[in-house]
């Protein structure tokens, strides 16, 4: 087998951020991997490095003086990444992968609670099984819930009385609803409930449940779920952190107004300026994480089953994209974009 | 060695007085990344131990999962997993006392403490999981805390340390400031805050001790409408929108001169849909909102710009610098609405 040439194994690696999704999808899984983290962890030059932007006041301590490893060592390629067909799609292969090799009992157990039935779950998922003991309806959660202030439709004393009922057909019905996507997760009712139940845990666990099982497909809200797995899934996975700051884009926000476009345009140097880590070593925002805490991270992530619903999304995805006749990137933005 | 704080009328919560593990913000670090780092710079001069890393490439801090967890996009078990994986760097590095910068996480590590009473066995699965996935043992830490509680307990010697107080130079008069306390902060685990759900004192006892007044409204404890998913994914952010209109149009009767929160979302977006609702309705509203670290760095004399990093903000944060008399260079930042 003849080794290809370092500049040619860099270019073959770069050609991948451009390509469709029909190029990448003919890519070996390794080469794929291999591919993005060779560019991930390319070092930018040491006079791109973002010095800390130290205190120009007398009084105010540095930031991360105990940092071990070189502080504010670059890496450009970052930016390129993150979002890209070419990152979603190398995150669709490892999840494959991980999940067969790192799942574990709980991959197991999600898998297998997919054929349940919805009562079944309610039984047994440990969120739920905690999250509701009984109602009295007094109503006190809807009281003061501000989703259901905003939307007209929705009251969550209705998903507590399709829980109580314990039928699965009225489970079902609710699962493929938008009602169940309302809720905030602010917790309000938490402290109200006088039977001390957490609404807010027991619609978490339900939105999961609708998602393994397909449900999440029949309403809008549901269908922008393929989207999270992508935005925040897609940090964590290969930023450690849920929301990157390239995100949040000032085209994405025009309702965060000019002076946020403005602070957006030159966020690098403004991250820098207060001492965070934009996509340099270090320990504040914007840090990129030395791949050996990814590797345990990700273990975590696998050892615990969430594979189970990535995996799960992904399939679904790619059916719906394939009945609409789109590529899955297409996908993705719709469902982004309206659900 | 830790002791009880307290206010009158509210509930003990133990906030331990020094060793810090902290634990980063995704919100904070992402779009007001000088309110975490500030975190840092208070422990520092305050003289705390600290950390907010392990000391190998293994060991770095990484989220909680906490939007992956109430986006429903994350097990219970994987969060429990990756959260027993910072309370085992913390371990290592000798800390007992888990601070957080971030209010979802403060309720996301509680919740993985209550998880543990609650539900038998639990705590023996989860440890084996560990050491499976990545070789680390289960060490439930001594105390769950948010930063907000630190900077509550040392509210006094900060005073003491300020170079301004929270008073309008001209006139003396104490300065009219809001509390929004994040959701997730006072309303899942009442217990765990200080003065509880309806009561609370976590930020309310900081105004009062740098000199200013706070002011009680009808929507004082109405969530800010971050919402996760209402407000990440874009066709969904009126919802938020329209919380944060509710909150200002209630609070305007009292003409307040700015509101204080500790919590990431609640600072990013009763901050910056001010701007959406000027637009969409007309409506002035113009309240700079600060996060408790950000008005501490300011009433400390750190540069508003280089520390504070004030620029971050929709709403202009230089009227209130105005009211307080702390000088700043305008060259140094633009300054337009």
């Amino acid at each position: 087998m003849t080794k290809e040439a370092p500049d040619q194994k860099t270019k073959a690696a770069d050609a991948f951020l451009v390509d469709d999704q029909e190029h990448l999808s003919r890519a070996a899984d390794d080469h794929l991997v291999a591919a993005y983290e060779r560019i991930r962890d390319q070092r930018g030059r040491e006079d791109q490095s973002n010095t800390s932007g130290d205190s120009k006041s007398r009084e105010a301590p540095p930031a991360d003086r105990d940092y071990p490893s070189d502080p504010g060592h670059p890496y450009p390629n970052v930016r390129r990444l993150f979002g890209t067909p070419f990152e979603r799609e190398k995150d669709r292969r490892e999840s494959r992968s991980w999940a067969e090799r790192a799942g574990g009992e709980m991959q197991e157990w999600y898998e297998t609670a997919r054929t349940q039935p919805c009562t079944w779950w309610l039984k047994n998922h440990l969120v739920a099984r905690h999250a509701f003991t009984g109602c009295m309806a007094c109503g006190m959660c809807t009281s003061q819930c501000p989703a259901a202030e905003y939307y007209e439709d929705y009251n969550p004393r209705v998903i507590i009385d399709v829980v109580l009922s314990d039928d699965e057909t009225r489970l079902v019905e609710l699962l493929k609803s938008e009602t169940l996507w309302y809720c905030g997760q602010c917790g309000s009712c938490v402290p109200k409930c006088p039977r001390e139940n957490n609404l807010m845990a027991l619609i978490s666990s339900l939105r999961f449940l609708a998602q393994l099982k397909g449900y999440h497909l029949f309403s809008t809200r549901g269908r922008q779920q393929y989207a999270a797995r992508h935005l925040w899934g897609g940090n964590l996975w290969n930023r450690a952190c849920s929301l990157y700051f390239r995100n949040v884009a000032a085209d994405d926000h025009p309702d965060f107004g000019p002076r946020y476009a403005k602070y957006e345009s030159e966020v690098d140097q403004q991250m820098t300026r207060v001492g965070a880590s934009p996509d340099t070593d270090g320990q504040f925002g914007g840090r990129k994480v030395p791949p050996e805490t990814l590797d345990e991270l990700r273990r975590c992530v696998a050892r615990g089953g969430t594979l189970a619903l990535w995996n799960r999304l992904e399939e679904l995805a790619s059916e719906e994209a394939r009945k609409l006749g789109i590529s899955i990137d297409e996908y993705y933005d719709q469902v982004r974009s309206t659900g | 060695m830790t002791s009880p704080t307290t206010t009158v009328g509210a509930p003990i919560k133990e906030i331990p007085e020094n060793d810090f593990f902290l634990t980063p913000s995704c919100v904070l670090g992402a779009v007001n990344p000088g309110t975490e780092v500030l975190i840092s710079r208070i422990y520092q001069f305050l003289g705390l131990r600290w950390k907010a890393a392990g000391d190998t490439p293994e060991s770095q801090c990484t989220c909680c999962t906490g939007i992956l967890s109430h986006g429903d996009v994350m097990t219970a078990e994987s969060t429990l997993l990756v959260v027993a994986r910072l309370w085992s760097i913390a371990a290592a590095m000798g800390f007992r006392n888990i601070s957080t910068a971030c209010v979802t996480s403060f309720a996301i590590h509680t919740e993985c403490l209550r998880m543990y009473d609650h539900e038998p066995s639990l705590a023996e699965r989860v440890d084996r999981w560990l050491q499976e996935a990545c070789g680390r043992r289960l060490q439930i830490p001594e105390h769950v805390v948010h930063a907000s509680d630190i900077v509550y307990r040392y509210r006094n010697a900060l005073a003491q340390a300020m170079c301004y107080r929270l008073t309008e130079k001209k006139t003396g008069r104490p300065l009219r400031v809001v509390d929004h306390v994040g959701c997730h902060y006072a309303k899942v685990f009442p217990d765990k805050s200080v003065g509880g759900t309806d009561y609370c004192q976590v930020l309310t006892a900081m105004i009062r001790a740098w000199g200013g007044e706070t002011v009680d409204y009808p929507e004082r404890r109405h969530c800010c409408g971050m919402g996760f998913r209402q407000c990440m994914i874009r066709p969904n952010r009126g919802y938020t929108m329209a919380c944060v209109l509710k909150k200002l149009e209630s609070m305007e009767p009292w003409k307040p001169d700015a509101i204080l929160t500790n919590c990431p979302g609640c600072n990013v977006f009763l901050d910056k849909e001010q701007w959406a609702i000027k637009e969409l309705t007309g409506a002035v509203y113009d309240v700079p909102t600060l996060s408790y670290t950000e008005l501490a760095g300011l009433l400390l004399g750190w540069d508003p710009y280089d520390i504070v990093g004030i620029q971050a903000h929709t709403v202009p944060v230089e009227p209130l610098l105005d009211k307080i008399g702390i000088p700043y260079d305008r060259s140094k930042e633009w300054f337009w609405h």
